[in-house]
């Protein structure tokens, strides 16, 4: 009853919650086993049992999911990776000092990002067209430029985000380093940033998934070369005709898809939730 | 010494930076895009402003993600917001002179019954002529100046087609389909001396039909004349337009002013479903954010214990519904929801027959409840990230006080996690009050009203009704939908900065 | 690979990419000739270097298009790029790419994109010569806006009666018989539904119930005297609209349409041999043949009195009207991909009736070909106006209320008004 009354309930609960959130993850796993199978006909559980669909994942040089699989892989890590680094620097120039135009940079942030974006890929479209006369490698068809378009958005939410978290770390802390010496950058990168580990892997976590689902500006900006395309723009083009729809192959892709993330998450949350940060800033 | 690398890294990097600018300059300055040219200097400049001083310190940390920003968001704002100024839609593109040389284009008739002529492409001291071969096997020649007329002299090849002209050279395919291939296909031979008897046209370069004119353009007075009408080029509409009103497609771009945002304000037919598509954009978007945030924060909660077994696990198998793209969670949930067959009615609630997606309150819940299922692991991820920002000698101090663990909750990790969370809170609630992809999946704004007088229905909110509007006629209007979304963006981000007002009170609070 | 399958199920995603193309914006300079192709070609006279021809196509005929492309570069010198895009986005990617340069030359594309893309001078007009003759009518039909022909057809596609020969040995001799032994078999507990016309439970699906309304005299538009649609006559409301609505209701009533029967339960369910008839085309057959479903494909018979005949759908190459080289876009499209046997190619990959006469008609030895095609050449073309898009969304979710209860007779006439309404703008 003990156990029941410390972390029994917290068992019932994940389950109770596990359940809901992966029953329609089961629907999408049997379609994905299903040669003929379609996600809708909910009546048709493991009604059968194959491999096809992930074979042809792999098999199809008209299809090549591997590539997709590693380009949006590449792509997803270096936006994170790199998003992370520009939304704690500018995290930290507003957390630690007060400058002309702060208050309302930080509101400008918050709102050009809640501009409705539908008509933002033609835009895109233009200005790489452009970019891409003077400089291809940042033009269309480059993973690179569209990597940058990513970058665009690396300010922003992120950046309140982590400033509330740069907020929490006591200035005595940086105060007193500054006293001994240290320069603003020995600061941010030897003494702030260790401090807000936990929320630098959370952003880059929801900048990883944010870039991998990514659709439209990756269709419509990666080009023509099939081997240059991200997962997303793949595996909607098995699904992209209404009555052709290869909902199997679109499972089997969707799972694998999701499997890195997992990883990911498996690995990374002991940053997120190690024990150890805390001691620190209670010092 | 640390001192000294540091200042070592800095000046390479500027070094760097400068070299990049000055290339990027000379690209820019060879290829004369000048626009372009000053961004880069302006961008090298207040790199070098910035990192080669000693001041400016915040902006060494903001330039970066700023200069990205510039490009790539503002100047999709600063686009959309000149787009709504035009008429700008799928029939309303291009210039002026495009709408009139693809209307003559388009056009340019076939004589009805008119025979294939087999054509060799001719050229003269730079100048083109066709030489045809009827179906009868006769050959003629032309140039544009000089109307179609037999000729006995030609090279005929095994059938009979003719290929050559004694004082011509006969272009070779690659000439045809190189440099040359717009001016063969934009050129006419007169069929004969009568002018109305039409002329010889190829599209292919190997065989040549005759065409009649079925429209006139006079330059001078901006007029087209077809079948009798004429149409006036109009250059507040961007179109050729007759005395009735008929126009003549494609038109052309053409600055409207504040015309789309006019028409957005005054037109009835929107303000008579609006007020009720606001107030269920305004409960969908607060009971997404309440809902995903709410259950989130539980979840982060319930599993931040340590000593419970199999957290890890726990915490990654529920970020699952994250990681698998939108599209197919709502194919799935349309399916399971389906009223005769889904898994819902059938199985857990014993063959009912409830309407899930076609009653107007049920479409709304299931609209919700399928956006919670997608939205939390977003939420939980933060709240388990805000959750290690408490600092844990204020919980431990409230505890040896005696506070019991609900109000520790109350008064010490919720005020503190809000602070954390508010603007994504916001932010959050911005995206779903546009979150088009959602509702336009599961629902696509149905069931219908059938009170309405215009395409709406009861669970679309602002953005999907409104763009319906924009799209869902006989073309796309881009004009007018950069004009709602510049309204929309005025409208979220008034409500947002209200609420942020709010927010900074309760952080000042605490 | 129907316009409905844009407008009214994937909107969200069709609409993010229904785009276009504000290009104008980028300049006037964005049309000026590009550098790479100012210095191809040039003077010289060898055959290999005479630039480049881009084709976009989807997935199932990127390799025939290549394996043709391949020919004409052999013959001719020209370069043939082919790229696979997704059917469903290749127009509004076209539309929006075309005006700054950056588009195909040749595209592979449903006739009922053919006014958009006309209107808004993004296809130029191919002539097919004698190559006219040599192709089915109704394909030619489709190609055709307002006179001109606007590219070439290679297929045609339709819905028809599919029975199941084991439950249903007997074609149906009227709607009524065919409605009755559906009946008589859910009775016997030997089906689970009496005929499968599949529906989406928001949107409807009027493309499907169409040659049922089409029985009733009931049109969308009126035909214009040239030939295609005039869409200043709006015609869905007369009273063969009214009387096809008031039937709808009947007939949901009694079953025979149910809302609850999506595309994939229906076809799911006739896979699983649960339904003697389904209304439904070529794209669906795969999965029943793989169950070993015994089938025949007939005409659907008439519940109006009229023929049911269906919207007959025609895909084909067009020819970018933004093209800077449209002697061997046209060559390459008349001369090459118009050959019978690179028809008879894109046939045999694709598995629709050919558009080319005599590639369909030896394709009638197969009695799914032959019975698909009958059917075919007795429909109409769906309207290839650009009005139509005003018409499918509201159309369909019109007939869903129908299907669901509502009074027929004021939902149909409500739906006419908006529909005329957005189609004035």
């Amino acid at each position: 009853m003990r156990w029941f009354k410390q972390t029994g309930w917290r068992h019932l609960y994940g389950v109770a919650l596990l359940v809901v959130a992966l029953f329609p993850i089961v629907f999408i796993l049997s379609a994905s086993l299903n040669p003929t199978g379609s996600v809708s006909d909910t009546n048709n559980l493991f009604s059968s049992f194959s491999l096809k669909n992930y074979r042809d994942l792999f098999t199809d040089p008209q299809n090549p999911f591997l590539d997709w699989f590693v380009n949006t892989q590449v792509l997803a890590v270096g936006t994170a990776v790199i998003t992370v680094f520009l939304g704690a620097m500018a995290a930290f120039a507003f957390s630690r000092y007060r400058f002309r135009g702060r208050d309302s940079g930080l509101t400008g942030l918050l709102l050009v990002q809640m501009f409705p974006q539908l008509l933002a890929y033609i835009a895109l479209f233009l200005l790489l067209s452009s970019i891409g006369e003077a400089f291809p490698v940042l033009g269309l068809g480059s993973r690179l430029g569209l990597m940058f378009v990513y970058l665009g958005g690396a300010l922003g939410v992120n950046t309140w985000l982590l400033k509330g978290f740069f907020d929490t770390v006591p200035r005595d802390l940086d105060e007193s380093a500054t006293i001994d010496g240290a320069s603003h950058a020995q600061v941010f990168f030897r003494i702030m940033l260790p401090l807000v580990t936990p929320i630098l892997v959370v952003v880059g976590l929801l900048s990883y998934v944010s870039t991998m689902g990514e659709l439209v500006l990756a269709r419509i900006l990666l080009g023509d070369d099939v081997t240059k395309q991200t997962m997303a723009v793949g595996l909607f083009g098995f699904i992209s005709e209404q009555f052709s729809k290869n909902w199997g192959v679109f499972a089997a892709g969707a799972i694998l898809g999701a499997l890195p993330l997992v990883i990911l998450f498996q690995f990374l949350q002991r940053y997120i939730v190690g024990g150890l940060l805390a001691g620190s800033v209670k010092g | 010494m640390k001192l000294g690398s540091g200042v070592l890294v800095r000046y390479v990097l500027l070094a760097l930076a400068n070299a990049l600018g000055v290339y990027a300059l000379m690209v820019l300055g060879d290829l004369g895009m000048w626009k372009g040219f000053a961004a880069v200097l302006a961008g090298t400049l207040a790199v070098d402003v910035v990192y080669a001083t000693k001041r400016f310190i915040p902006m060494k940390y903001l330039l970066p993600g700023l200069v990205l920003l510039l490009v790539y968001q503002v100047y999709v704002v600063l686009y959309t917001g000149a787009v709504a100024l035009t008429n700008s839609s799928e029939f309303n593109q291009g210039t002026e002179d495009r709408a009139v040389s693809v209307i003559l284009a388009q056009n340019e008739l076939r004589v009805p019954d008119s025979p294939q002529y087999r054509l060799t492409v001719l050229d003269k001291d730079g100048r083109l002529a066709f030489l045809v071969t009827d179906p009868d096997g006769d050959v003629f020649v032309g140039t544009s100046e000089q109307p179609l007329e037999e000729t006995d002299d030609a090279t005929l090849d095994d059938t009979g087609k003719a290929i050559g002209l004694e004082g011509y050279t006969t272009l070779p395919y690659a000439e045809l389909v190189g440099p040359r291939s717009k001016e063969i296909t934009s050129y006419r031979v007169p069929f004969s001396d009568d002018p109305t008897a039409g002329s010889l046209k190829t599209q292919d370069g190997s065989n040549a039909y005759v065409y009649k004119p079925a429209a006139r353009y006079d330059a001078a007075a901006g007029t087209i004349t077809r079948d009798g009408v004429t149409y006036t080029a109009d250059d507040d509409t961007g179109y050729f337009v007759s005395p009735e009103g008929d126009r003549l497609t494609p038109g052309w771009k053409v600055n409207v002013g504040f015309d789309n945002f006019t028409r957005i304000l005054t037109n009835k037919e929107i303000r008579g479903p609006f007020l009720a598509i606001l107030v269920w954009t305004i409960v969908f978007a607060a009971v997404t954010v309440l809902g995903t945030f709410a259950l989130g924060l539980l979840t982060a909660i319930v599993l931040n214990d340590p000593r419970m077994r199999f957290r890890r696990w726990y915490r990654s198998l529920l970020l699952m519904p994250y990681a698998i793209p939108a599209i197919i969670s709502a194919g799935v949930f349309k399916g399971m929801l389906n009223t005769q067959f889904g898994f819902v009615n059938d199985v857990l609630l014993f063959g009912a027959h409830l309407d899930w997606l076609g009653d107007p309150w049920l479409a709304k819940v299931s609209l919700v409840l399928v956006n919670l299922w997608l939205g939390y692991p977003y939420m939980f991820l933060v709240s388990t990230g805000a959750l290690q920002a408490i600092p844990s000698d204020v919980v431990e101090a409230a505890t040896v006080d005696g506070a019991s663990a609900w109000n520790v909750f109350r008064f010490i990790k919720l005020p503190f996690i809000l602070v954390a969370t508010a603007p994504l809170l916001i932010a959050s609630y911005a995206f779903n009050f546009n979150n088009y992809t959602l509702v336009a999946a599961l629902t696509n704004g149905g069931p219908p009203m059938t009170s309405a007088d215009v395409s709406a229905g009861h669970t679309d909110i602002l953005i999907t009704f409104v763009y319906e509007l924009a799209f869902g006629g006989e073309q796309a209007q881009y004009g007018f939908a950069s004009a709602i979304s510049i309204l929309i963006f005025v409208f979220v981000g008034a409500i947002s900065v209200l609420g942020f007002r709010q927010t900074r009170r309760f952080e000042e609070m605490s | 690979m129907r316009r409905t399958s844009v407008k009214a199920t994937t909107r969200a995603v069709a609409l993010l990419a229904t785009v276009g193309l504000l290009a104008t914006g980028c300049g006037s300079g964005a049309d000026d000739d590009k550098p790479a192709e100012k210095t191809a070609g040039g003077e010289s006279s060898a055959p290999a270097a005479s630039g480049t021809l881009t084709v976009w196509a989807d997935e199932t005929r990127t390799p025939i298009v290549n394996e043709i492309g391949q020919q004409f570069t052999d013959d001719k010198g020209v370069k043939v790029k082919v790229v696979q895009k997704d059917f469903g986005t290749l127009k509004d990617e076209f539309t929006t790419q075309a005006p700054s340069g950056k588009g195909p030359d040749i595209l592979i594309g449903a006739h009922d994109w053919i006014g958009g893309l006309v209107e808004s001078g993004g296809i130029a007009p191919v002539e097919l010569g004698d190559k006219a003759g040599e192709l089915q009518d109704v394909a030619v039909d489709a190609f055709t806006y307002n006179g001109q022909t606007y590219g070439l057809p290679y297929a045609v596609e339709n819905i028809a009666l599919i029975r199941n020969t084991d439950l249903a040995p007997q074609a149906p001799k009227s709607w009524d018989d065919m409605v009755a032994t559906g009946k008589k078999l859910v009775d016997q507990k030997k089906a689970k539904l009496p005929i499968a016309i599949q529906q989406d439970p928001t949107n409807g699906d009027p493309y499907h119930l169409f040659p049922l309304q089409q029985s009733f005299g009931s049109s969308i538009f009126a035909t214009s005297p040239e030939g295609g649609y005039d869409a200043s006559k709006l015609t869905i409301g007369d009273e063969h609209g009214i009387a096809f609505a008031k039937w709808l209701s009947q007939a949901a009533k009694n079953d025979v349409v149910n809302p609850s029967v999506s595309y994939d339960i229906a076809t799911g369910e006739f896979a699983k041999g649960n339904v003697p008839y389904i209304i439904t085309g070529p794209w669906a057959l795969a999965p029943f043949d793989e169950a070993k479903i015994n089938y025949s494909v007939e005409e659907i018979p008439s519940p109006g009195g009229e023929p049911a005949v269906p919207f007959v759908g025609v895909q084909g190459f067009m020819v970018s009207a933004h093209s800077k080289n449209p002697v061997a876009a046209n060559d390459f499209v008349l001369n090459y991909l118009g050959t019978e046997e690179s028809q008879q190619k894109l046939f045999e990959v694709g598995g629709r009736p050919s558009a080319m006469t005599s590639v369909f008609e030896q394709s009638k030895d197969d009695p799914i070909y032959k019975g698909f095609g009958e059917v075919g050449a007795a429909g109409v073309p769906q309207p290839n106006i650009p009005a139509m898009d005003a018409v499918w969304a509201e159309w369909g979710k019109t007939e869903m209320a129908i299907i669901k209860g509502g009074d027929p007779v004021k939902l149909w006439k409500n739906m006419t008004k908006k529909i005329q309404k957005t189609i004035n703008g």
